[in-house]
């Protein structure tokens, strides 16, 4: 008697891993909205602006409007700028990017990203974060 | 080796008294508490890898776990009926206990723990209500912080101590947060234990 308990104990325990091993790995709790909006004026050669609580920024210089991620090439933390040097440091392990985002030294191999922008006719950009463009892009 | 002088020889002994067999003179409704206490851990555990506390999160989360997050649906319904099911069995206890007059002496004192491990049960309850964050939740909050600060003195920094400062929105804060899964549980499951030995030491069930 007591060994068929045991028996239902396992069976019922093996019976519960897919689901808890479901439940764990759910991230469909994790908001991931792809888009970032960016209402302010910007004016033509200003440097980078950030936006809002993000690690985009926008810059625009005299072919348009550019946006990048500041997030490190290497392991993904974010990237500081230090307008002072006019370069972008990783504080997790020391990579340099210059100001468009070429790296100057390692350990990153790859540029900092450049995403994807889109004008409103009200003047504002939105830009998409999951969509990576060249570094000569502009809008 | 005597039969209770071991933990493993407690629970499961070699011999018990046959008084001890009898269903219908407790009714389980103290090893019923104690079930649903254990279904309440583990699936309350289970909900704080997905729940999200603050003022403007707890109520989405928990509307994301019941409906989005795989078989979290049924974790949050455990968790939910369980405490529900251990407020019933706890009252239902205690009325058996009156019942079969077993508060009095050896008893007294597993009597007023019993009276301790209810009020504990009863708060648990509260503050799981407040963890919602619905808008009930933050109505709730907001009368238990009210009556709480009619006491002289000692009213508002009580209230703040137990509740934090809820919005009338929400409900749900760290504090309330701390107090229902952590500091709560323990106290709990160790007046539990002592509830548990105290019995065997006081001679176990004796029917009168």
């Amino acid at each position: 008697m007591l060994r068929l308990a045991w028996v239902g104990i396992i069976a019922s325990a093996a019976l519960a891993i897919e689901p808890l091993a479901k439940y764990f790995t759910s991230k469909e709790d994790r908001q991931k909205f792809p888009l970032v909006v960016y209402k302010k004026p910007l004016a033509e050669n200003s440097g980078w602006q950030n936006t809002a609580a993000t690690r985009v920024w926008v810059k625009r210089d005299t072919l348009g409007v550019m946006a990048m991620v500041a997030t490190c090439t290497h392991l993904g933390c974010e990237v500081n700028y230090h307008s002072d040097k006019k370069q972008w440091i990783c504080p997790c392990h020391a990579s340099i990017y210059d100001e468009e985002g070429r790296i100057i030294s390692g350990p990153a191999s790859q540029a900092l990203h450049r995403v994807s922008v889109e004008r409103q006719p009200d003047g504002s950009l939105i830009i998409n974060t999951s969509k990576q463009v060249g570094m000569d892009m502009r809008v | 080796m005597k039969d209770h002088t071991t933990f493993i020889n407690h629970i499961r002994p070699r011999s018990i008294p046959s008084r001890a067999l009898s269903v219908f003179y407790t009714f389980c409704l103290g090893g019923l508490s104690f079930l649903a206490f254990l279904v309440l851990g583990i699936t309350g555990l289970l909900l704080m890898f997905h729940y999200q506390l603050g003022e403007s999160t707890s109520f989405g989360s928990i509307l994301t776990i019941s409906s989005v997050i795989p078989y979290g649906g049924v974790i949050r319904n455990l968790h939910y009926w369980a405490g529900q099911l251990m407020v019933v069995t706890v009252n239902l206890h205690m009325l058996r206990v009156v019942w079969t007059h077993s508060y009095k002496p050896p008893k007294q004192l597993n009597w007023l723990v019993g009276i301790a491990l209810l009020m504990l049960v009863l708060f648990l309850d509260f503050t799981g209500y407040l963890l919602i964050g619905s808008q009930e939740s933050g109505a709730a909050a907001t009368v238990a912080v009210n009556i709480l600060g009619l006491i002289p003195g000692i009213g508002a920094g009580l209230a703040q101590s137990i509740f934090g400062e809820p919005s009338a929105l929400s409900g749900s804060t760290l504090v309330v947060y701390v107090w229902h899964c952590v500091v709560l549980p323990m106290i709990l499951l160790l007046l539990q234990l002592y509830h548990f030995w105290r019995i065997r030491r006081d001679g176990g069930v004796r029917p009168l």
